[in-house]
């Protein structure tokens, strides 16, 4: 198999990137949940 | 008031604040020189390799010194709320932004007239039979530059590390002016001299789409 | 919700499914052998890259035509989910170049492009980072994110006039080109499910700037109402 290293390399970095990509929006979604959360509760105890 | 009326009024304005100091077209002048001879330091170039990369060296040497200078004419106006002066008189926001294209055009046009024969003599490159075509080419690449670039001014005067912005936004937009200027100036300037229609043509384009462009768009670039 | 979950689902599925078909139901290339499967995902690459950044263009005008803000919010997600598809194939390019033609990286039409590209829509990414008020960098990103559009073909077909190093095109035109059926399938796939999946991606990251757009105006409302007490409690009578 020629140069399989290269295509291995490919393949794991192609999905290693999209999946940290959504990682990244799935924790800032995530935190402004929590946000949103912690600012309706302050809104509730005016 | 006409739009051809009031570029022009914001022209001669533009035009008469800068002759009173002259210091951007020094400063332009001086950093494209600077440009020119830091290029032979870090490469040393023979005679063959000056005639061969000077058109790219020139051209280089002008997107920079202009996207520097570009900046100024925004921030200039920012710092004296002038804008908001501008904005209120009636007159399209394409006319500012026209009037402040036709300066820049002006300043840079200029400072490049002052630099080719300097970087001619520089360069070991003859001008004879070639100035003509030499100065469409040069107004063409030179409209490009200047559309583009006070588009760009007036969207980086709104952000923070604006000095920076300017640049970064202009030059990869740039890319495709500066390989057809390069092109066709250098088979202007090499043996047998000829104007290559097809870059001269396809900088004439480039020029018709960003004006367009900024045409359409002006409003939301002057906006408040 | 359900809707969500049973559409990552199948997307996950079909993209596994195409993976497998890169890797062992597409014949072996002649010349290349292995290392030509990265082609798959390269090419499917590029076609997410410009879909997402044609998603940015129609965001882009979309905003300034109505002045909804729903429509920086594509505007964005396109933005930054094409510099994430075009950074794959900026890193797949080269790992298949250097067995095939030797060197990394090669300044021909394609890779310059694609190159130029990358770089103004990241600085359109960093644009937006140094703009604070939400309208007016929805505003001006809009319009410098039009002029990059604009530029693009420029930028492509300058760097063409001038040279060419590029392989003849496998499936689109030029001399010497054509696909192995079964070739060609496999590639219908893998654009076909990375499509698909930058559609979700998309989606997600539209979410989150909806999201960020909600949490803003609950915080505005949270001062307004912090001040508002405080001025009340100030102006009582001493």
């Amino acid at each position: 198999m020629k140069n399989f290293g290269n295509l291995f390399a490919a393949w794991m970095l192609v999905w290693a990137i999209f999946f940290v990509y959504e990682v990244s929006i799935a924790r800032r979604i995530a935190r402004l949940r929590q946000d949103m959360e912690d600012l309706k509760r302050q809104l509730q105890n005016k | 008031m006409s739009t051809a009326r009031a570029a022009a009024l914001i022209l001669a304005k533009e035009l008469r604040l800068e002759l009173r100091t002259r210091e951007l077209l020094t400063a332009t002048v001086i950093f494209a020189l600077i440009v020119v001879v830091l290029f032979s330091f870090a490469f040393d170039p023979t005679v063959a390799e000056s005639r061969r990369y000077g058109p790219g060296l020139l051209w280089i040497a002008f997107l920079f010194a202009g996207s520097l200078m570009l900046h100024p004419s925004f921030a200039r106006e920012q710092s004296n709320d002038t804008l908001d002066a501008l904005r209120l008189a009636p007159v399209s926001s394409f006319a500012i932004l026209l009037g402040k294209m036709l300066a820049n055009f002006v300043f840079l046009f200029v400072a490049e007239v002052i630099l080719v024969p300097v970087f001619a003599v520089l360069y070991n490159v003859s001008l004879s039979g070639v100035v003509g075509r030499l100065i469409l080419v040069f107004v063409l690449g030179t409209l490009g530059l200047v559309v583009t670039g006070t588009v760009f001014s007036a969207i980086s005067a709104h952000t923070r590390m604006r000095e920076l912005m300017l640049p970064l936004l202009l030059l990869p937009i740039l890319a495709p002016l500066l390989i057809a200027a390069v092109e066709a100036t250098a088979s202007l300037l090499s043996p047998p001299a000829t104007l290559d229609r097809t870059w001269v043509s396809f900088l004439a384009a480039f020029d018709i789409v960003f004006l367009t462009a900024s045409w359409l768009l002006a409003d939301f670039l002057v906006e408040e | 919700m359900k809707l969500r979950i049973v559409a990552t689902f199948l997307v996950v599925a079909l993209v596994c499914f195409a993976g497998y078909a890169a890797l062992f139901i597409a014949p072996d290339e002649r010349t290349m052998h292995e290392v030509q499967r990265i082609f798959y995902f390269h090419v499917a690459s590029w076609s997410a890259c410009f879909t997402a950044f044609t998603v940015a263009f129609i965001g882009n005008v979309g905003y300034l035509a109505t002045r909804k803000i729903n429509w920086d919010w594509l505007g964005v997600a396109g933005a930054e989910v094409g510099v994430v598809a075009c950074s794959i194939g900026l890193v797949t390019g080269p790992l298949w170049a250097k067995p095939v033609w030797g060197v990394w990286w090669t300044w021909d039409p394609r890779l310059t492009t694609t190159f130029i590209l990358w770089l103004l829509y990241v600085s359109y990414l960093l644009l937006r980072g140094l703009i604070e008020e939400p309208g007016r960098r929805a505003t001006l990103s809009a319009v410098f994110g039009i002029f990059a559009f604009l530029d693009v073909p420029l930028v492509y077909m300058s760097n063409r006039l001038w040279r060419t190093q590029h392989p003849a095109p496998v499936i689109f035109g030029g001399e010497g080109s054509g696909l192995d059926p079964t070739m060609g399938k496999v590639l219908g796939l893998c654009i076909v499910s990375l499509l698909c999946l930058i559609v979700l991606v998309l989606a997600d990251r539209y979410r989150l700037e909806s999201l960020r757009h909600e949490a803003d105006e609950l915080r505005q409302e949270v001062e307004s109402r912090t001040l508002g007490s405080e001025s009340l409690s100030t102006k009582a009578p001493s």
